[in-house]
């Protein structure tokens, strides 16, 4: 499978800080969506800025699809991008929210008609198309969530950052996001990274990449990954819902003996132990 | 002093009278126990944030009035004088930066104490040891409070309240951006101030799981009103209203739900993993002492 993103041996530190990368490399394969977990401060949303060409690298070097990240490409790579900031209000641009929705498109010089269509289509997707005029610092919490994904949604791009981009969402109005990116990420081939505390969310994701302190600690398939509980306490993470099912299954003398189950094979397991009791 | 929550017939109405106006709180009477744990749920845009900023006065009702601390808040309410209820109620904005001004983190959240009148010695105690209960590094006291990480923040944001020592403590959201460990830290820290200093706590959530594992009391809430009050039990109990109202059921009981339509029979909808377990080790070990 292509690596969409390659990043090479990159070091960073912030001015007057210590170096926070050193020496760091990982790939992002296309089309997959890849879970970026890790405890706070240890360099997720950098990861993500310097993916955007937002900061610059001390060495090192990050290529996006094919073109390296530096001041010559940084236009092309961020047409590329379509990144949701940690706070949302970091992001809008427009006096309303379909203004906001429609900055984008009109710096990539969308027809109008068509940017109309493409602006009404995301605010729907994510249910925001009611509040169209609204200014968007006066939206609440998730509904300021709502409308940054959703100006990101209407740029198709190749590749998607989430840094923590559900955080603030309800419960259901959570799925439906994710559910959404899903649907685009199979339609159109889109790669997904996204940084989360949400290990359930990480849990489903094709790959994850585990950070601690600004160095790569683990990366894997959920499975492999989530079968080291102790591993991932240790570095202030948490087990997902069905490991922590099953501690509790075995603690009365109900041992799957396997390291991890996903929900699916969890529930079958569960039914066959009933069935053949 | 009088430590009750009232809302009596409260409505708030953003830009009132103009062309933008937007209703977000809709005729809401409450009362919040001293002393309770209560958690807030409800969809996007539902009025948590809205309800809870009534409760400070930081936001005044259009219609109705809130008694708090001994104080009425009413459409009439100015800001002089309401120094007092602020160092009573204690709030953690839904977002931190909000809430960050000061050059460094150590003044930011010394800034809370030493504005009612502790020493600049006894201001540090307190920040310092605020630092430590939020699980914020030592080493970052002298960073600016916005070259942070965003859970770093968030931890500044929530010890700069504690610091003040309040008696009702408002959480809007105060897990968002906290690594797993923090959260439980954090939700951990809030059960202890409520039981050992025996703190309102007002806790504004989208994680279901810890509306079971730490709240006594639950409102939800839908387009401005509040639709039901009630302990999690009562709450939870009718999985489909919970879902029409874009809510979810904690993760047993969602988990719980699949088992029974995939005809593992059941009997109650446990609201915890344990009683998950329990009643998953009924139906097998139960089995076999028949056999
Ligand atoms: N603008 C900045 N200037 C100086 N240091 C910074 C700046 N932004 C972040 N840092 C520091 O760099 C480290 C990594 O921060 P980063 O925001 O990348 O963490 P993160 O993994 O995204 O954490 P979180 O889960 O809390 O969002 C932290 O120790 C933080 O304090
Ligand atoms: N400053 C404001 N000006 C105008 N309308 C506002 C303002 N703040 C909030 N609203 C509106 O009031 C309603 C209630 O918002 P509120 O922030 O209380 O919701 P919430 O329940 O906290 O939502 P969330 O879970 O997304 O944080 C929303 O429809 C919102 O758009
Ligand atoms: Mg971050
Ligand atoms: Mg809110």
């Amino acid at each position: 499978m292509k690596d969409i993103i390659q990043i090479k041996n990159i070091s960073f530190n912030y001015p007057d800080q210590p170096l926070l990368f050193d020496k760091l490399s990982m790939d992002v394969h296309e089309g997959e969506w890849t879970a970026i977990i890790g405890q706070n401060g240890s360099g997720k949303s950098t990861l993500a800025r310097l993916i955007d060409g937002l900061i610059v690298l001390k060495s090192g070097q990050i290529v996006v699809d094919g073109l390296t990240v530096n001041d010559e490409n940084i236009f092309e790579i961020r047409n590329k991008i379509g990144m949701v900031f940690q706070n949302p209000e970091d992001q809008f641009v427009g006096a309303t929210v379909e203004d906001d929705v429609a900055f984008g498109l009109e710096n990539r010089q969308v027809p109008r008609e068509e940017m109309h269509r493409i602006v009404e289509k995301s605010l729907r997707q994510v249910g925001m198309w009611e509040f169209r005029d609204r200014i968007p610092a006066n939206l609440s919490g998730g509904q300021k969530q709502r409308v940054a994904i959703a100006g990101i949604v209407a740029l198709s791009p190749k590749i998607i950052i989430l840094d923590e981009a559900t955080s603030m969402l309800d419960p259901r109005g959570r799925q439906e996001i994710l559910s959404l990116v899903n649907e685009i990420k199979k339609q159109n081939k889109l790669t997904v990274i996204s940084i989360t505390h949400d290990i359930d969310e990480a849990a489903g994701a094709d790959w994850v990449i585990v950070v601690n302190n600004g160095a790569i600690v683990e990366e894997d398939k959920p499975d492999n990954i989530f079968g080291d509980i102790e591993k991932l306490e240790s570095i202030g993470l948490s087990a997902p819902f069905t490991s922590q099912l099953m501690t509790a299954l075995k603690a009365r003398g109900i041992d799957s003996h396997s390291q991890y189950l996903n929900d699916e094979r969890l529930i079958t397991w569960i039914k066959k132990l009933i069935s053949t009791k | 002093m009088d430590q009750e929550i009232n809302f009596n017939q409260v409505t708030h109405t953003y830009q009132v009278n103009t062309p933008f106006a937007q209703d977000a709180l809709d005729n809401v009477s409450v009362t919040i126990a001293p002393g309770s744990f209560t958690a807030i749920i409800g969809h996007t845009g539902s009025g948590k944030s809205t309800l809870v900023q009534h409760i400070n006065a930081l936001l005044k009702p259009t219609t109705g009035e809130i008694a708090v601390y001994g104080r009425t808040i009413n459409p009439n309410t100015t800001n002089k004088n309401l120094k007092q209820l602020r160092k009573h109620v204690g709030m953690v904005f839904q977002f931190p930066e909000k809430q960050l001004f000061e050059e460094t983190v150590i003044k930011d959240i010394m800034f809370g104490p030493k504005n009612y009148g502790v020493s600049e010695q006894d201001a540090r105690r307190d920040a310092e040891d605020a630092m430590k209960l939020v699980g914020l590094d030592e080493n970052l006291s002298e960073k600016s409070p916005f070259d942070l990480s965003g859970g770093q923040m968030r931890r500044v944001a929530i010890a700069g309240v504690l610091a003040m020592k309040p008696q009702i403590l408002i959480l809007d959201e105060p897990t968002a951006g906290l690594d797993p460990r923090g959260h439980k830290e954090i939700m951990d820290l809030a059960q202890e101030l409520h039981d050992q200093q025996h703190m309102t706590i007002i806790l504004v959530t989208h994680q279901m799981d810890d509306v079971v594992d730490y709240a006594s009391d639950v409102i939800v809430m839908d387009q401005g009103k509040i639709v039901k009050h009630g302990n999690p039990q009562e709450i939870f109990s009718n999985p489909q209203w919970v879902y029409s109202m874009h809510l979810d059921l904690p993760s047993s009981a969602e988990f719980a739900t699949r088992l029974v339509d995939e005809g593992v029979p059941l009997r109650h909808t446990p609201l915890t993993i344990e009683k998950l377990a329990d009643e998953i080790a009924q139906l097998v070990q139960g089995g076999q002492e028949h056999e």
